[in-house]
């Protein structure tokens, strides 16, 4: 049974009557219309309890009608996309949509936690410090899940969101924050200047304040005028209005954040759309047209349900056609608050009284007030009688001391209005008061930004859309469009007097901020206790530190604290104001890359194929690598990789080594370039051969190694490690252009030119022999080790030959362009058929290296030098290369040093764990003793057992010696022989065979 | 002995399907387009051979390459500007092929075949803007990126060349894009994803835009 919409006027309002909408709040079913929000629909249906307070789970409604509301905090949607901390005031309604109050236990009308206001004593500022001081170890296990439990918001959904989200940029050269007056006439002025106009506005619907308050525009109604702008401006092709957009930060250089729910207004975004999009809009100009937020008075009672800010009152009434109330009293200290009289009445609403502090009210109030029949009281409410089911009863101290009573069902609260200068502050700008308005406006706004209307302090209509239009026209004049503007817009400007008034003293809690359940009594004792810097109260209090981030209550706190600190405001000053201005989902800032698109990833020439062949993939860096081939009836990794290597050794297998980093070095100079940067020599290199080569950095470490081939005199073709392709790439750079500039030299990336495999085992020969044309010599004569030169492929296409060798078996590197890559692999397939040709991927690779005792990244790790490395002799002494001096200090030439060493465990069964440190045995592991780790481990299939490379003290000369391997993160610990590193063929015949 | 067959394979090959992707509810808003087997050489200038290879390249292609972030086309050829002193030369068919551009270039540049090293896609459509704003940080708007426009940016954090070719006999804008070939398909899913809302007409074509 769908409730009635108890409390919908029966005409009037921007709602659409023809589309009704059903939704449901905490289990309940309600009516809606299309254009309501959750907030205003729930009002329309009567309900006035929509939440419990933080911490002490007091019943609370629905305070304002904005992006600032601190209290109608709901989770909306179900299960996947359940989304916690939702304010009501700005979730769109639409059909079927389910919300449910939060922080409540059992129900929302029945909160047993609310029992939590009987201890409001210990519960008062700073009371986590001050309480759970004592046993430290309560803190984790004890105090703070249970206070999470106890004070909190909604649930996460806890499982992954099933929506799409992405992110964008934009680029203008007016951007406009509101389309209220102000922001409308700015984009009018721009856009008829022939600029590129963005205007950003939250709401769903267009015209800000004027949605709700309505008034007269160059002599048509405001809606009217609205409309006819939007028409204008949807002509001007570059021009661009996006609603439900939050303009949320300002970056460096003009760049600022927006968060568009491009689909959160329907019940899951259509397919193929995204559910948010964040945009990154750079601007030459901008232009803050955000309006003000309508501050409360912070009174004993002031967050019962039924006490409403009387701009959200009028936006209920005129926009929505709900009513908060039907006898409304108003509690108000500024003229402005009286607009809220004529709509109530407009409407058909009865006044109770108005509650005015200010000490002089017009004669046509007073007129008005008599003609309607409702007082008009001098004074301060001092309390509120009401509950959940809303206020009751109003207590009122009058001016000169006598108390009254007046019988409402609402209270409408306007303290004044403060400009949202929070874009204008996010630059470490300080906002200044301005005393007419009592309220702090913008100050030293970013470079390029400007405030207009309300966000700038003017609160008369014309004003707004005076500044409004100035400032559109002169942020276009200055972005260099310099067309007719025309005129501006025109309306009047209302009477804005206001006297300050922030906090009234009385019995009872007196909120200031609703969402933390801040009072002013907690900001006195943070006072009393020396907690008076506006950033120490902030923190202690944790005053404006909710996720509405005290938009409706930073002002009236740091003016409570003036008071009881004798400072005026503006010494008091504001705290720092950072974005974003609203929350903003993480989903959003993530965009597309989550799951397998969390980044880019980089396929080899031959992944399709290894695919096909049902390999493992390894993710290196962004790689992704075949790591071995599984068979059918192979039980484990290991088995699948032993018998690569035993294929390899005993056949012939290869590997896609394509990942490698690939750079042509061009030039004259080429070889002198190459001769900087390895610490061995390339100049001397004979055309058609290769050379390992090792690269240092400037502080003498090694950075990175690789073979060089010379192609040609003036062409060399340089590999580096997988891991450091794009840095070497850099650091190359780096040299040419900044440290040898004079070198004639040119670098280019040519890692993805080319698909590159490597070819090993005893049947190398007989497989390229198959697949190289006959006319091209393989003996060991004619093409030797360490060779290097292109050679025709029979059927046509031409390949580079590397004999060079990583597993330390006879080998080549072969190489062809990258989209023969695919072909090349299922030839060598077919060509390697005969001899039992075996794919094999990294772990084989790893194998065999450590079997060879090759030291790669584990080894190569930062911390060594090329002496470390057993490559010390590499080191020319007859030039000068990067890191030579500085690889000569003292502590890099000590004999003590870690060196690479090999190790074999004393119980062949034994396996063996990287990361193990070595220490001698039988000494007691520890800090003094430890003389170095295990860097790489493997199964030999070759040795039958599990060996490692180490980096030991002094590891050369104690070949033979055993000692200690302790691994206390696994908890093992074993002796090791340390040996020779080169496991595998010592002197090297294999690969020269 | 074994018949080799050695058909080049697109890096795309795998993840293009021809057709349509995407919302299918509306006319399709971007197309993406991948241009096959193309020449692509980079030319740098040795030390101080700057106006001579200016000089060489006029000779050469009957135009001026750029020497600032531009892109400029003659029938058989699009030179693209990738940096001081240095350009890319995309052709088809052979003509501007590596071994022929090494001897108009042997004295004033270095040469370096990348024809294998990226995948050209092409991206149209009047949602192609709208699309390519999700990927790139650039202002594509036509007062800021007019025809011939270059840029060396990034896409998802990689290196792209970016440059608008001539419009469409429609009049659309087409923006054309050389991707790293082994980034390829890990970026098409990328582009894909960002065009998906707009509707994608995806093909594939033997001919430079």
């Amino acid at each position: 049974m769908i409730s009635s919409q108890s409390h919908r006027l029966a005409s009037g309002g921007l709602i659409d009557r023809s589309a009704p909408l059903n939704f449901r709040f905490d289990g309940k079913t309600f009516a809606g219309f299309q254009g309501d929000t959750l907030a205003s629909a729930l009002i329309a249906n009567g309900v006035k309890l929509v939440g419990r307070s933080f911490k002490y789970h007091r019943p609370r409604g629905i305070l304002t009608s904005g992006s600032e509301e601190p209290n109608a905090l709901v989770e909306l949607r179900t299960g996947a996309r359940r989304e916690p901390n939702t304010k009501a005031t700005t979730a769109e309604l639409y059909d079927g949509l389910e919300a449910a109050s939060q922080n409540r236990w059992p129900s929302l009308r029945h909160d047993l936690m609310a029992v939590n206001q009987l201890f409001s004593p210990i519960f008062v500022a700073g009371f986590y410090y001050k309480t759970f001081m004592w046993p430290a170890k309560f803190w984790e296990a004890i105090y703070e899940p249970a206070i999470r439990r106890a004070a909190g918001l909604g649930r996460t959904a806890g499982v992954a969101d099933p929506d799409h989200y992405d992110k964008a940029w934009a680029h203008c050269d007016v951007l406009i924050a509101g389309s209220g007056p102000a922001g409308l006439a700015a984009a009018l002025a721009a856009g008829r200047s022939g600029a590129r106009v963005i205007l950003c506005e939250e709401d769903f619907a267009l015209g800000g304040r004027l949605l709700s308050d309505g008034g007269t525009i160059d002599g048509m109604p405001a809606a009217e005028w609205v409309s006819r702008t939007l028409a204008e401006l949807a002509s001007l092709p570059d021009v661009r209005i996006m609603n439900r957009t939050t303009l949320f930060g300002v970056y460096d250089g003009g760049t600022y954040g927006a968060i568009e729910r491009v689909n959160d207004h329907l019940p899951s975004p259509p397919e193929h759309q995204v559910r948010q999009r964040l945009w990154r809009i750079v601007a030459k100009r901008s232009i803050v047209a955000a309006g003000a937020i309508e501050r409360p008075i912070v009174f004993a009672g002031n967050d019962t349900p039924g006490v409403i800010m009387a701009s959200a009152m009028r936006t209920y009434v005129a926009r929505y056609a709900a009513t908060p109330a039907r006898r409304i009293a108003l509690f108000i200290n500024n003229e402005d608050g009286w607009r809220t009289v004529e709509t109530a009445l407009g409407a058909g609403l009865q006044i109770a009284a108005v509650i005015d502090a200010r000490p002089d009210v017009s004669a046509t109030h007073r007129a008005l007030a008599a003609k309607a029949g409702f007082a008009v009281l001098n004074g301060s409410v001092v309390g509120v009688e009401g509950g959940k089911d809303g206020v009751r009863k109003i207590s009122i101290s009058l001016t000169g001391g006598a108390r009254a009573e007046v019988e409402a069902d609402g209270l409408a609260v306007s303290g004044g209005w403060n400009p949202a200068v929070g874009l204008t502050s996010y630059h470490r700008g300080r906002p200044k008061w301005q005393d007419d308005i009592s309220a702090f406006v913008p100050d030293s706004a970013p470079a390029g930004m400007v405030a207009a209307g309300a966000a700038n302090g003017a609160f008369g209509l014309g004003a707004c859309l005076r500044q409004g239009f100035a400032a559109g026209a002169a942020a276009a004049h200055s972005a260099s469009h310099s067309g007719n503007a025309g005129a501006p817009p025109i309306a009047d400007d209302e009477a804005f007097s206001l006297t300050p008034l922030w906090h009234v003293a009385g019995k009872g809690k007196a909120f200031v901020d609703y969402q933390h359940d801040v009072t002013a009594a907690d900001i006195e004792l943070a006072q009393r206790e020396g907690f008076e810097s506006v950033e120490h109260l902030k923190r202690y209090t944790t005053l404006g530190m909710a996720t509405d981030q005290g938009k409706t209550s930073n002002v009236a706190g740091l003016a409570i604290m003036a008071a009881v600190s004798g400072k005026s405001i503006p010494e008091t000053g504001t705290t720092i104001y950072r974005p974003p201005y609203v929350p903003v989902a993480i989903g959003a800032f993530a965009g597309h890359h989550r799951d397998e698109n969390f980044h880019a990833t980089r396929l080899t020439p031959s992944h399709h194929w290894a695919a096909e062949q049902r390999a493992v993939f390894v993710d290196t860096g962004l790689w992704k690598r075949a790591q071995w081939y599984p068979r059918a009836g192979e039980k484990d990794w290991l088995e699948s990789v032993t018998r690569e290597v035993k294929a390899v050794r005993g056949g012939v297998g290869f590997c896609d080594v394509s990942t490698l980093g690939k750079i042509d070095a061009h030039g004259p100079d080429a070889g002198a370039f190459l001769d900087r940067v390895y610490i061995n020599t390339f100049s001397s290199l004979a055309v058609g051969k290769a050379r390992y080569g090792l690269m240092l950095r400037e502080d003498g470490m090694v950075y990175d190694d690789g073979t060089t081939s010379r192609l040609a005199e003036d062409h060399y073709f340089l590999t580096t490690t997988t891991a450091k392709a794009g840095p070497v790439m850099q650091h190359l750079e780096f040299c040419r252009q900044v440290l040898f500039p004079h070198l004639d030299v040119q670098l280019t990336s040519v890692s993805d030119q080319w698909a590159q495999f490597s070819i090993a085992g005893p049947k190398t020969r007989d497989l390229l022999r198959e697949i190289v044309d006959p006319a091209e010599d393989l003996s060991n004569e004619g093409f030797p080790f360490m060779g290097a030169r292109e050679v025709s492929l029979r059927g046509g296409i031409k390949a580079r030959l590397f004999r060079i060798s990583f597993s330390g078996e006879m080998a080549f590197e072969i190489s062809v362009p990258a989209r023969y890559g695919d072909a090349l692999v299922r030839n060598l397939m077919l060509a390697g058929k005969p001899f039992g040709v075996t794919p094999y991927g990294t772990e084989a690779l790893g194998v065999m290296r450590i079997e060879k005792g090759h030291v790669a990244g584990p080894e190569l790790n930062g911390t060594t030098t090329a002496a470390d490395l057993g490559l010390g002799k590499m080191m020319s002494t007859k030039k000068d290369f990067i890191g030579r001096v500085m690889a000569g200090r003292e502590a890099l030439v000590a004999p003590d040093r870690q060196v690479v060493v090999g190790i074999k465990p004393t119980d062949r069964a034994r396996r063996l764990r990287s990361g193990a440190h070595i220490i001698p045995k039988g000494e007691t592991p520890g800090p003094d003793n430890d003389q170095g780790y295990v860097t790489s481990v493997c199964f030999s299939p070759t040795l039958d057992q599990w060996i490692g490379l180490a980096l030991v003290e002094r590891g050369r000369e104690r070949i033979g010696e055993i000692v200690h391997a302790h691994d206390p993160l696994r908890g093992e610990s074993y002796d090791v022989e340390l040996c020779n590193p080169v496991f595998y063929d010592p002197d090297g015949g294999r690969q020269r065979g | 002995m074994a018949e080799f067959s050695w058909l080049p394979r697109s890096p795309l090959e795998h993840v293009l399907v021809v057709g349509f992707y995407g919302a299918r509810d509306v006319a399709p808003g971007v197309s993406l387009t991948e241009i096959g087997n193309f020449d692509l050489i980079q030319v740098m200038a040795r030390r101080g051979k700057g106006a001579e290879l200016a000089n060489a390249a006029k000779a050469r292609f009957g135009m001026a390459a750029p020497d600032v972030p531009k892109a400029v086309s003659a029938s058989d050829v699009t030179l693209i500007w990738s940096g001081p002193d240095q350009f890319l030369v995309l052709s088809k068919g052979g003509k501007h092929a590596m071994d022929i551009l090494s001897q108009a270039f042997s004295q004033s540049a270095s040469l370096s075949d990348q024809s294998h090293a990226r995948a050209l896609i092409s991206v149209s459509g009047t949602k192609a803007c709208a699309m390519l704003a999700k990927l790139s940080s650039l202002d594509l708007h036509p007062a800021s990126f007019p025809i011939g426009a270059a840029a060396a940016t990034s896409i998802d954090h990689t290196s792209v060349n970016l440059w608008r070719g001539n419009d469409r006999p429609d009049g659309r804008a087409v923006f054309n894009l050389l991707v790293f070939a082994t980034f390829a398909e890990s970026l098409w899913r990328t582009m894909l994803d960002a065009a998906a809302e707009y509707g994608v007409d995806i093909g594939h074509s033997e001919e430079l835009g």
